[in-house]
Parts: structure tokens; sequence; C-alpha cells
């Protein structure tokens, strides 16, 4: 068989799909969220493999694990902090191992470009006493990834992948052949009760296992080429991996470098024989001291995080400043020569059409005596100004179980949950169970858009259609809660303003539990919805500005008048039922 | 290290990651080892978006210095002089003369053209691509105007873009989009 070599230019998620299947992975599942969604979007075209979206993280992880001990190899995807709802089946699938390889895919976000925190995930491989892999841009992501399948077979252990958003999001010159792919191992679902069922006696023979097979780790991570020195002529040397790797490399092209790629267990012998030769270390790692930390438990003297920062994401100009700290660049290679100038920002904001938005502004103007728990979706841009109603955002299901406490814990505001459909799904069912049978004095909105929009639209379980876009019967939001034993559910079409504000209003101030499913669909996803726009008949208009509180960005203000953006309108309107003028706002064609 | 980057800004649906995967894989083409970041998520609500293609004989880099950008893209002028200070006197600017509303805000235009006009780069070149565009029928064919004007300052061959747009776009766009670089190729007479 001769080589075809594809050269083309893949973003790292794209690469992680491609080295995936060439790992032989058949089976992928996981939960959206950014910067990992589009890898199981990429897999999922490949012939002859299961890609599916789970309701959660836990549920992708576990289902992951169920094929991998079936005999499959398999792979789960999550965002970083998707990792701490699956963080309970990744501890203990430590002590079974697979059977078939398991890859965990984590994709952290350095910088918070679309996250509520910006933990460093490398933390769970030590964790859960598993090996981790990182790659440093989109051809290690495609190799790297094939690579993990045959760690996992080899040392019968999940293996954590980590990516970041930069080497997620970003293309790179990747060259492969599509065909070369893994032996087939041929495995059978296997039953092995000792090492698949964790009950007590099982698992304090598997943690044994586990520290054994820890040891053999810590020899091979000092063997395996994806730990390497890179030699320089620099009297010092930096240990970096990941995409600091890259900044070192562009800032310091002489240096030597110890560059990670298989970064638990850390290669300390590796290490310290190229240490030796040097006169100062310095590591190079983005977030967490994670490197520095266990180099300096194995006894080697290195220095690291008092040059750099423990936040935000890394760039060229801040390893540069922090190369410059340490010494080892005496001045900046460019200058400053135009300072930032004084704009006004440019937040997201909800797109024109949204059905989130009258939902927001009802409740803003509801006034002052409610608590709103929201929650993580596009709506979470219901918290900014001009609309500014909501007041907590933890993560993904928190708005209804933190109204459950809020609701207990006082009497003065009226609380009121906001989650979507999807967050719903993920980790919002037992909170709605903790309030029904806790008693809850609250109102929970499910704005059921049926899609998981945020993340760019991937289907939900009320969608209707799964990842590979087979048609399924939708789970009906209203029907689940009914199901349960709430009684006052109600479902509403929110372009409906003032029957919408008028049923909010009266829930909110009756006592007891009530959940409304405003039930308007996305205007992105799955297609794009665009009515008739609206028109601003200027003379009527009265310059009072009560279109702009609804942060449409259709509309914008000009010398005293509203005027409606035609391309950008898609006739919700919204605007026009929030005008206090008869007539102001109409239809294009009628005017 | 000699490596040149051509910075895309402007506002979340203004075509940005399309108009930059044109450029990376004409850069490919052309030889080059190319990085390209980009940013999705939260930008794609109507917020702010970049993405920078980095080209050279090795790029590890995907992201940009301060003060480093040779070349810049900007579709919108409030975006090109948030980024301004990537940009050094050397630069290149092709600017679309428009301004996206931002909400809740009055921007006044006057002087952020006055802004945009006293940046002091080599070249700036601000014109109402969209006013071309209507002219060759389709309001969206802005970016490949201006990517046919910027490609005239590039070290990069104008066959090595015609081939990227093929790669890219989909059939039924590749026609009229090559009409687009090209009618904006020639724009670069005007500015010579």
């Amino acid at each position: 068989m001769g080589l075809k070599i594809i050269k083309k230019i893949l973003s790292g998620n794209q690469a992680i799909s491609i080295g995936a299947y060439k790992g032989n992975a058949r089976f992928g599942s996981g939960y959206p969220g950014t910067p990992s969604s589009e890898i199981l979007e990429h897999f999922k075209n490949y012939p002859n493999v299961t890609a599916q979206w789970a309701p959660n993280e836990k549920a992708g992880f576990e289902a992951a694990l169920g094929a991998s001990i079936a005999g499959t190899r398999s792979f789960a995807t999550m965002k970083h902090v998707g990792l701490n709802v699956a963080a309970d089946p990744l501890m203990t699938s430590s002590y079974t191992g697979v059977n078939a390889s398991f890859v965990v895919v984590t994709a952290d976000d350095p910088g918070m470009h679309s996250s509520q925190n910006e933990q460093d995930n490398r933390r769970y491989a030590k964790f859960a006493k598993v090996p981790l892999i990182e790659p440093s841009d989109p051809f290690e992501a495609m190799a790297f990834m094939q690579y993990a399948f045959i760690v996992s077979e080899k040392f019968d252990t999940p293996v954590i992948v980590r990516s970041t958003t930069r080497i997620s999001h970003s293309l790179g010159v990747v060259q492969f052949d599509p065909r070369t792919l893994d032996n087939e191992q041929n495995l059978k679902l296997q039953k092995d009760f000792r090492k698949y069922v964790m009950i007590p006696a099982n698992a304090i023979s598997r943690h044994k296992v586990v520290l054994d097979r820890l040891e053999k780790l810590r020899v091979f991570t000092n063997e395996t080429p994806i730990n390497k020195v890179e030699k320089g002529k620099t009297s010092f040397g930096i240990i970096t991996s990941s995409m600091a790797y890259n900044y070192v490399k562009e800032l310091l092209p002489d240096a030597h470098v110890f560059k990670v790629g298989f970064s638990y267990p850390m290669p300390v012998e590796k290490i310290r024989e190229f240490i030796s030769k040097l006169d100062r270390i310095v590591v190079v790692e983005e977030l967490e001291p994670f490197m520095e930390e266990e180099l300096k438990i194995a006894g080697l003297n290195v220095e690291g995080k008092k040059y750099f920062p423990y936040d935000g994401e890394f760039n060229l100009d801040i390893v540069e400043e922090g190369l410059k700290k340490a010494g080892l660049i005496k001045e900046k290679t460019t200058k400053v020569v135009f300072s930032e100038l004084k704009l006004p920002k440019r937040p997201p904001a909800l797109c024109p059409g949204c059905p989130h938005r009258p939902i927001f502004d009802i409740l803003h103007s509801l006034g002052k005596d409610i608590f709103i728990t929201g929650d993580i979706g596009c709506y979470t841009l219901g918290c900014l100004p001009p609309l500014s109603a909501m007041h907590t955002t933890v993560c993904m299901g928190a708005s209804i179980s933190m109204g459950v406490g809020a609701s207990k814990a006082q009497s003065e505001q009226k609380v009121v949950a906001v989650i979507g459909d999807s967050t719903f799904f993920h980790t919002g069912i037992q909170p709605l169970i903790d309030a029904y049978v806790n008693n809850a004095n609250m109102t929970i909105i499910i704005l059921d858009n049926r899609i998981t929009a945020m993340t760019g639209g991937q289907p939900d379980p009320g969608s209707g259609f799964t990842l590979k876009n087979k048609q399924v019967k939708p789970i009906r939001i209203y029907d689940l809660v009914k199901s349960i034993g709430i009684e006052r559910v109600y479902e509403i079409d929110q372009y409906n303003y003032e029957n919408t504000k008028k049923l909010l209003k009266d829930e909110i101030n009756k006592p007891g539990l009530s959940v409304i499913i405003p039930t308007r669909p996305c205007v992105l996803a799955p297609r794009k919805i665009k009515d008739t726009p609206l028109v601003v008949v200027s003379d009527k208009c009265v310059d009072c500005k009560r279109c702009l509180r609804i942060a449409c960005p259709a509309i914008d203000f000009k010398n005293n008048k509203a005027i409606i953006n035609e391309m950008l309108c898609t006739g919700c309107e919204v605007c026009m039922h929030v005008c206090p003028v008869e007539g102001a706002i109409i239809k294009k064609e009628e005017k | 290290m000699n490596i040149n980057s051509v910075l895309f800004v402007g506002v979340g649906g203004d075509g940005i990651i399309t108009a930059s995967n044109v450029v990376a894989y004409a850069c490919m083409f052309a030889g080059f080892d190319v990085k390209k970041s980009e940013i999705h998520g939260m930008s794609q609500r109507g917020g702010s978006v970049s993405a920078s293609v980095r080209y050279g004989d090795k790029v590890y880099s995907p992201t940009d210095k301060i003060g480093s950008v040779r070349f810049m893209l900007a579709t919108e002028k409030v975006e090109m002089l948030r980024w301004a200070q990537y940009l050094n006197k050397n630069s290149v600017v092709v600017v679309n003369d428009r301004i996206v509303p931002i909400i809740g805000q009055t921007i006044e235009e006057d002087k952020i053209d006055e802004m945009v006009e006293n940046i002091g780069v080599e070249k700036l070149i601000k014109r109402r691509f969209v006013d071309d565009a209507n002219n060759l029928g389709n309001s969206r064919l802005s970016n490949t105007i201006m990517l046919g004007l910027l490609s005239n300052f590039m070290d990069i061959d104008e066959k090595y873009f015609v081939d990227a747009i093929d790669q890219i776009l989909p059939d039924k766009l590749r026609t009229i989009n090559q009409t687009a670089f090209s009618y904006g190729s020639r724009l670069s007479e005007e500015y010579a």
C-alpha cells in the first residue's frame, strides 16, 4: 500500500477527531462545551462510528467507559468544568481500568473566553492517578490523541488528553495518511467481577493495582518519545508544555528546551539528566505550577511561577515579560508604538429576535423584589445591563437548587430560577425534584428553545434529532415536569408579550412552586428564523428610549429617533410590544 | 525568525473566520508554514472577533505580539482601533468604512474617523467596500474585495489566493468570490 498523504490546515479539535479515528476509536460521547464541542461534530462524519451527545458529561463519560469494557475503543469529550461533572466516574474508572482503550479529552479555557472559571485540569490526572498527555498544536493533537489509545491499552488505564482553547481553536498545517490505523485488537466484551465491580473488597485490591500501574508509568514517562529534549546553545534550560512551548520556541529559538508531552507522571529522571548539564532551569507553564511542583517534590532545583502569572491565558507578550523578569531575555523585541485606545466596549448580546429577550425584559420590569438565580447558556447574558435580570450564575443546573435554598432562607424577596432546556436536561432535573419534594416557594422558568445554543446549536433531548442527524421523538419538558407531580406548569409563547408578563407576574406573586416553559425556538439553530422586519415611523417616535432597554442589536438611535436595521431584524415584535406609542413601530409592508 | 502576520478584526457575524481561512490556505499553498488562531464562543453573539494568520518558514505561536502585525484587515472601524496596539509604523491596514452600533452607546463617527486617519501606519486604506460589494451585486462580498486589495501588499502570489478560494468556499460562491477578489486586486492601482 503506497502512502496517501493529505496536507490540510486543521483546527486542534478537527485534529483530535482524526487522531481518535486513526487510534481506532469507534465510540465517542460527551456534552457540548466551548472549546471542546467540535471534536464529536467532526468525529460523527466517519463511517462505522457511534458518535452521540449525552445529556451531561457524567453520562457521556460512563457511556464511553461502558463501550470500552464491551470491547470498543472509546473516548469522551468535554470542557474543563465538564470534567467536574464526570469526576465521579473518573476517580473510580482509574480503579477498574479499561478493556479496549478509553481516552478522556478535557479542553481547558485559560483566559475564560467562554467559561465561569479557569481551573487547570492537569490536577485531575494526579488526583485520579491516570496518565496525562498534552499536545501543543494541531499536528500533535492528532498524533498524541492516536498515541493515547496505545497508552490506554498498554497500561490498562483511562488516559486524559488535555487541550486548551488556543489549541482546540487554533489551526495549523497537518499532514497525515488517513488509512494508517492502529491494529485492531478484536477485543470482546469482558465480564470480570474482580475488575469492574467496585465493592470495597474488590476496590481495595484494585487500588494496589493502580499504585503498581503508577510506578510503571513513572518509568514509561522517561522513555516515551513525546517527552523530549530540544538541544540549544544557552547555559540555561526551559521546561515547558502545551501552548506555552510555542511562545518559548519563538522567543528563545536558541534555548535548550525540555518539551513535556506526557506530563503525568512527570519524566523526572529524564529531566534530572537534562538539568545536570545546565546552570539554571525555568519552568514555563500556563495557569497552575503543576510541573514545577512535581519537579520540586522530586528535589530538583527549578524556578517557575515566581516569574509568570498564575491566572489568565499566556501569549508572546506575557511570556516575554516573564522571561525578562527571570533574566533570560534582556530587552523586549518589539516596542509598543500605539498605546491602547479608549473605546466603547462591545460585549456579546442576545441575538435580534432571541426568544430569551422578552423574559428578561419582563423580569427586569417586575421590580426589585425578585431574586433571580441564573444558569449557564446564552441567557446568562440576561445579567448584563440594560436587562440586568440575573443575580447568580455558578455552574450548570445551579439556578434551581440555589433558588431552593434562597427561598427557604428568607421571604422578603420572591425567588425566580431561570434555566435553559439543555442545561435543564444536563443537571436541572434533580434540582427540580429537590424543589418539589422540599416544597420550595419559587417560580422556575425553563427557557425551552430546543437546542444547545451557546455552543453553536447542538441537539439536546428536546430537539427531536441526534448528533448524527437522526430524527427521534423529542422529550417534552412540560410532560416531564408534570410527571413529577408539580401542578402549576405552563407552556407559553413569549412573543405574546402581554400574556407572558401577566402569567409571570401572577405566578411569581402566588405562594408555592410553579414552572413556566416559554417555548419559542432559537432564531439561529437548527435553522435561521427571519420574519418580516419592523420599521419605526419616525414622526411617531417620542424619544423615550424604551426600546433600547430590551438590548436588541437591530435597534439603534440616531438624531433622537429609533431606527431598526432591516437586515438584522427578525420581526419578533418585542420592541413593538414595549413601545408606549401605538403605531410607532410597525411591520415593514404596512408603511 | 521571519514571520509575517495578517490580523483580521471585526464583529461577530462579519465573516472573519472564512476570510482568514482563505489567507491561511493561500500561505500554505505558497509553501509557508502557517498557524491561525480564532476565538469562538461568546464572540459569536455580536461581540468583538479576531483571527490571526501567521506565516513563515516555521511558525510556533498562533497569536501575535503587540506592535508586530504587518497586515490588518478590519471589517469595522471601532474594531480596527481596538486592535491598533498590535500595529506598527510599517503596517498596512485595509478597513471597511463602516461602524456597527453598540447597544446602549452612542458612537461619534467623526471622532472615530479622526482616530482612524491619524493612526500613522505605512499604508491605511479606508473605503466603503460595502458599496463596491453592492456594485458587484452582493453586499457580503466586501471581505473578498478587501482581501484582493490586501493581497497586493503581501509576498504571496495571486494564484495561491485563487486556489485558496476554490478550496474554502462552496461551489455556488466560488465564481462570484473570484470576481470580487480580482476586483479588489485591481483597486490597488488606486492606492499604489
